[in-house]
């Protein structure tokens, strides 16, 4: 009994990155997935996994708790993001790669500990939109180093960016051929795109690029999402009708008036959209600092919540592991100051797969 | 360059006497305050003297630029409207708010703020949830012309007044003020190693000019250690995606012996000032003793004219029959002393170095921070404002020892910005001003769009341990503190300025939306804007 | 940087009217009743105080006879021709619209790499150009496949195409080879190539003639193009060459004529010379061939493209010997550059009215095979009109009214009448 006691104790009183495996936050606020918040909620973990989430929940023996004040929320899934080393992400000699980005992966980078302390916690490493087609991304959690999916998303590079001076493609047009010739005989993962089971990641730039990415998509009945499109918002007809969804590329202070707008109508539509990270080229807080400014200018709060995780699991492809608080998903928690979607909440604590990864000292 | 200035001595000197010869008084240039003797223009030889000096004097004052009224060539100035302000919640100064109060407004002034405030007949009123003080950008490039934002070359004395277009970006300011900024003070030569002196204006388009510059002379901006001013080329600075990112970094970079050299910069440009100053201190004293000894010679030799007159006439005699040219007896005394040379940057580094004028410095490096305060401990009447500072966590007891205020710009950096920004990150305003160091808050005067944003930015400055009441403060009395407006604008009180925000809800949350905007005593944002 | 200079750019140009982007969606589409002092129809028949009736987007009616005044869909100017042709629009993406690492390129389209969201669309409309021939910039020696399009209208490809794969556009005169460096040269890059020459050029035009018709009977000498070459030499596919200088274009015009000798294809190739500057030299060379030219914009010194010489009265010169006759603007708009402003020089220079407004409307509609379409006002046709406050082609008139495809693009009645 005794031991007992001082077991629990120590562990209560014992820094927290030595956590067991079965553990209990209790917080003044939980974040739901719908946005509706529960007070003085609790969420009990137990190897890795979320097993309950309840007001009360029954807790076993000697499980630890660990009480926070502020919020609790599900960690943050980040969509468009080139890693650790843009130089790592692409391979110049060749316009079209089936290779996985994966094996550039380095977890022990620090834009990973910036971006988990930023509250994302699930990350999409993407190719180079530099590439026709750079490869075939991947999704990583920002701790401890798990690969959830060798192959999210295949890259096609539709922007001007995929066309080159001196090598081969220069023009949209052979770019564009290049493509339907290789859906046409499709290998490996052009032959998954085509069968629907790869959804693609189209990387535009202009609106242009959007519709000439659309037709594609629909010639080959395809499936996937746009990133680049700064004003996605004002051609949702023709992303509608290719039935893809958007990636918003995160926008800094000072960011165009009519882009935030455009973000804003895109929220309002039925087309699914989540945000993206662009790490490390921006800093990983402008994930939230874009939901921040696009909620200013009118978006739909629950709609931003929704874009940070479940709907950006979804777009992701790993929606049946991260992105919500329920019972079975991996257990990747931030605790917060305040609500996550007010700017002024700070990221605490960050747990990913039941393990604390990060926590600011308090001071 | 000696000789040529010996000549010109000797010209302005010894060209008097011909000019004697002519004695009319409309001949002379300036209509002379003091005429004595006109007639006898060339008579006494010192009062001759004299007069040739006051020439020389006045010809000197009319060099020297004067500062001349401007004429009135705008229409008189509207009066404002009276405006009847009642709100559930009005926040005077950052810990002070008073619940059901009003706000009185008159004329640009608010005239009162209070519970039991009657409302006059002819005002305009207007209801609000929350009434505060409209907030300040501290480091803003809102409306500044991009040449002169871009602008290597500028000196203390260059006017970020003149760089200012009023008529320019309306539609962002408008955004702006809807963002709640209504204040900032703008400066030219973002990266450049001098600034210039920084302007304080109202930001709401359409205002009246005279009301638009808060003050025309605000500050003296100068920047350290920026790799935009590395030599041999070091890399461009272009704001992309609203942070300043490096660009082609040039072969060679800023090494320390380079920055520290630009360290030195700060010291020298105080002393010039100093010196400057001092200059022309000497000479006004120099000036006040010569005048006496003169007026006193004057009156000794009024009384000897007659003796004089003939000595001199005796002279003159002798030297025409020697066939000597007769020269002038130059006294010591009447040597008038010269003025120094007019210097504008002397001038304002004067004002800077006895503490008219605040010095914003923007120094980011640890051991540039170190000499910074080394070298400046001997200006203890100078008032620096450290800008930037990422590195200044470990300075935080010089900070706070000698009331130094930082303006920290809480932006999102990625990879690809200049390194001296390595250690600045969100959590810096916080830590600083846990510290008990003074923060202020700036939108980093780089992209003119920027300070629209700079609520959301104090924001994620308070997620990030900034305390909600410093960072309201950082944005609104802190900020016209250091910058010498707080007596006009900063807070809602009695005898200030009306810059007022009505909210719907508190400040600096995610939820409240700003509805109406005043500044100046006149409504410049409504909702249906 | 460039950014806020294109925007400066933008805002110094003169705006005609503040309105919504035409490319932001549908412009108003009514059954239009345009009455006009002057129908010119491009027929050779012009009517004094006739009217035109829209009907969809068909011209339902034209002739003289006062139609309804002051209807609320009457729209009356002064003159009404049909809408404009360039045959020579260079409005596109540049050197991301060819492909470089080959010379020869017939399969590709240019229609693939349009951005139809850039505002110079926007301009070309105003200006009273409603249909456009957009080819691959001529970086290659065969570039590909250009389309005919209208400049207004929902911003998609598809549904401004007014006739896809209308010309294969190729080039003579030394811009194909401008970037390619003899082998030795360094840095090494793919563009150590032929050719490097006029003659190079050339022989890339022959050669790749040559290989298609020996792939036709041998398939594993067919290359990527084959088919349009075969296409274009049979007749089905005219031919866009582009030849500034006098002898560019006799060579364009040889080859034309030694390509006519092939046994093996049955029909004759249909060619027309782009930016024709100095075809004003051999005019029986041009007509001998039954070869038409499309013109540059006139320039302000004479001296153009590649050192060719062009004067004013050069369409006077070409029209009198009968060599068919269009006008370019290249893209421009504005008072100096315009379509209309073309005319407007060639009639300066001497060229009668009819002719000159022949050659911005039917002469170029019959290079681009699309005359059954548009070129005249006829009933029938499509409708774009171009509406005029003045004589056309005047330098004191301008469009102040466009039609495209019956929707009213550009609206002629001032703000309060709309």
């Amino acid at each position: 009994m005794l031991l007992t006691i001082a077991t629990a104790f120590s562990l209560l009183a014992a820094p927290a990155a030595e956590l067991p495996a079965t553990f209990a936050i209790r917080a003044g606020h939980v974040l739901l997935d719908d946005s509706t918040v529960l007070d003085g909620g609790m969420v009990l973990v137990e190897d890795g996994r979320i097993r309950a989430i309840a007001r009360e929940v029954d807790l076993p023996e000697n499980c630890a708790v660990v009480e926070h004040a502020g919020w609790l929320s599900a960690g943050l899934v980040g969509l468009h993001s080139m890693g650790s080393d843009p130089a790592e992400m692409r391979d110049a000699t060749r316009p079209v790669l089936d290779a996985e980005v994966a094996w550039a992966f380095n977890p022990r980078s620090s834009e990973y500990a910036k971006a988990a302390a930023a509250g994302i916690t699930t990350l999409v490493l993407t190719p180079s939109p530099r590439s026709l087609s750079g490869g075939v991304s991947a999704v990583v959690k920002t701790g401890g180093g798990r690969i959830l999916s060798r192959s999210a998303h295949l890259s096609l590079g539709f922007s001007a960016a995929a066309l080159s001076l001196n090598a081969y493609p220069t023009s949209f047009a052979s770019a564009v051929a290049e493509l339907n010739n290789r859906f046409e005989k499709p290998s490996g993962a052009f032959a998954r795109a085509r069968a629907g089971e790869l959804p693609c990641l189209f990387e535009v730039a202009t609106r242009a690029d959007v519709q000439r990415a659309s037709e594609f998509s629909r010639r080959w009945k395809l499936r996937g999402a746009i990133y680049g499109a700064d004003l996605a918002g004002e051609q949702l007809d023709v992303l509608s009708e290719a039935g893809l969804a958007v990636i918003v590329a995160p926008l800094s202070a000072g960011a165009d008036r009519r882009s935030i707008q455009s973000t804003v109508k895109l929220a309002a539509s039925d087309i699914a959209f989540g945000f993206g990270v662009d790490n490390p080229m921006l800093d990983p807080q402008a994930m939230r600092f874009t939901a921040g400014l696009c909620i200013r200018e009118g978006m739909d709060r629950k709609r931003a919540w929704r874009a940070l995780t479940t709907q950006a699991a979804e777009l992701a492809g790993v929606a049946k592991h991260v992105g919500s608080l329920q019972k079975g998903r991996d257990a990747d928690l931030v605790l917060w100051s305040g609500n996550p979607l007010e700017l002024s909440s700070g990221v605490q604590s960050v747990y990913i797969d039941g393990k604390l990864v990060h926590e600011v000292k308090k001071p | 360059m000696w000789i040529q200035l010996g000549c010109l001595a000797l010209a302005l000197l010894g060209g008097a006497p011909q000019s004697e010869k002519d004695p009319k008084p409309e001949t002379k240039a300036p209509p002379a305050e003091k005429q004595e003797s006109p007639s006898k223009g060339d008579a006494k030889t010192d009062s001759g003297t004299k007069k040739k000096d006051e020439k020389g004097e006045k010809a000197k004052e009319e060099a020297k630029p004067k500062e001349e009224p401007p004429r009135e060539i705008l229409p008189p100035l509207e009066p404002g409207p009276t405006l009847f302000i009642r709100a559930k919640r009005v926040i005077v100064r950052p810990g002070v708010e008073l619940e059901g109060a009003a706000v009185l407004v008159r004329d640009g002034r608010i005239v009162g703020v209070g519970a039991g405030l009657e409302q006059p007949k002819d005002a305009q009123v207007l209801d609000a949830d929350t009434v505060c003080a409209g907030f300040i950008d501290v480091w803003s490039a809102l409306a500044i012309d991009p040449g002169s934002l871009n602008d290597g070359g500028l000196g203390p004395a260059s006017k970020s007044a003149d760089a200012f277009d009023m008529w320019s970006a309306e539609e962002l300011r408008r955004q702006t003020l809807r963002a709640g900024v209504t204040t900032a003070r703008v400066q030219a030569g973002a990266t450049a190693r001098v600034g210039g002196t920084g302007a304080v204006v109202r930001l709401a388009p359409g205002l009246d000019e005279r009301l638009v510059m808060l003050t025309r002379e605000g500050c003296v901006a100068i920047n350290v250690g920026l790799s935009a001013n590395a030599g041999g080329g070091g890399g461009q600075l272009q704001v992309i995606d609203g942070q300043l990112v490096q660009v082609d970094a040039g072969a060679r970079g800023m090494d320390i012996f380079d920055r520290l050299a630009d360290l030195d910069r700060i010291g020298g440009a105080l002393e010039q000032g100093r010196n400057y100053l001092q200059a022309q201190i000497e000479y006004k004293h120099e000036l006040a003793e010569w005048k006496k000894k003169i007026a006193e010679k004057d009156a000794e030799l009024e009384k000897e004219f007659k003796k004089a007159k003939k000595d001199r006439e005796k002279e003159e005699k002798d030297a025409k029959d020697k066939g000597k040219t007769f020269e002038e007896k130059k006294y010591k005394e009447d040597k008038q002393p010269n003025e120094p040379r007019y210097d504008d940057d002397g001038e304002t580094l004067g004002r800077v170095w006895n503490g008219e004028l605040p010095l914003f410095v923007q120094v980011h490096r640890h051991a540039e921070l170190r000499s910074f305060f080394k070298a400046t401990e001997p200006y203890t009447r100078t008032r620096f404002v450290l800008v930037g500072g990422s590195e200044s966590r470990s300075f935080t007891k010089q900070l706070s020892e000698r009331g130094m205020p930082v303006l920290v710009w809480p932006t999102l950096r990625g990879r690809g910005a200049p390194d001296e920004y390595d250690g600045a990150d969100l959590s810096l305003a916080g830590d600083l001003a846990r510290a008990g160091v003074q923060v202020v808050l700036g939108s980093g005067g780089a992209d003119p769009a920027a300070t629209r944003d700079l609520p959301l930015m104090a924001q994620m400055a308070m997620g990030h341990g900034l305390d909600a009441d410093k960072a309201f403060e950082a944005l609104t009395i802190g900020a016209a503190r250091i910058l010498d407006v707080d007596r006009r604008v900063g807070s809602v009180e009695r005898g200030k300025d009306a810059d007022l925000l009505l909210l719907d809800g508190r400040p600096l949350q995610g939820a409240t939306r700003v509805v109406r905007v005043i500044s100046a005593g006149r409504v410049v944002l409504n909702p249906e804007n | 940087m460039s950014l806020p200079l294109f925007a400066l750019f933008i805002a110094a140009l003169p705006a005609q009217q503040i309105r919504q982007p035409l490319t932001q969606g549908e412009a108003p589409r009514q059954n239009w009743i345009v009455r006009a002092e002057r129908v010119y129809t491009a027929t050779g028949r012009a009517i004094k105080d006739g009217a035109v009736l829209v009907n969809g987007s068909k011209i339902g009616a034209v002739g003289p006879g006062a139609a309804e005044e002051n209807g609320k869909y009457t729209l009356s100017v002064y003159a009404v021709t049909p809408g404009m042709i360039d045959a020579s629009v260079r409005i596109g993406p540049g050197t991301a619209g060819v492909e470089q690492s080959r010379e020869v390129t017939p399969e590709l389209r240019i229609a693939d790499a349009l951005d139809l969201f850039d505002v110079r669309w926007d301009r070309q409309a105003e200006s009273g150009v409603t249909t456009a021939l957009v080819c691959p910039q001529d970086e290659n020696v065969i570039g590909g496949l250009g389309i005919a399009l209208k400049t207004a209208g929902k911003p998609t490809v598809k549904d401004r195409t007014l006739k896809a794969d209308a010309v294969l556009r190729g080039s003579m005169g030394s811009q194909p080879s401008t970037r390619n460096s003899p082998a030795f040269q360094r840095p090494r890059s793919f563009y150590n190539r032929r050719p490097t020459t006029r003659m190079g050029v050339e022989w890339e035009w022959r050669k790749s003639f040559y290989e298609a018709v020996a792939g036709k009977n041998d398939p594993a000498r067919a290359l990527p193009g084959s088919a349009e070459l075969l296409r274009a030499l049979d007749g089905k596919l005219t031919l866009s060459i582009q030849a500034w200088t006098t002898q560019d274009i006799r060579t364009a015009v040889f080859l034309k004529e030694e390509l006519e000798q092939e046994p093996q294809i049955a029909g004759k190739p249909r060619v027309f010379v782009d930016a024709a500057a100095e075809a004003w030299k051999e005019p029986e060379l041009l007509v001998r061939s039954k070869v038409g030219v499309v013109l540059p914009p006139f320039p302000v010194d004479g001296r153009t493209g590649e050192g060719s010489f062009m004067a004013w009265n050069v369409a006077k010169l070409l029209c009198d010997e009968n060599v068919p006759v269009a006008f370019s603007a290249h893209g421009g708009s504005g008072p100096l550059y315009s379509l209309a402003s073309q005319a407007g020089y060639a009639m300066q220079g001497g060229l009668e009215f009819d002719k000159a407004l022949a050659a911005v409307t039917s002469v170029p509609a019959r290079f681009l095979g699309v005359e059954d379409r548009v070129g005249t006002l006829e009933v029938g046709k499509d409708a774009d009109l171009a509406l005029w406050n003045g004589e056309p082609f005047q330098p004191t008139s301008r469009v102040i009214g466009v039609i495209i495809d019956g929707a009213l693009v550009l609206d002629p009645r001032p703000t309060d009448a709309r």
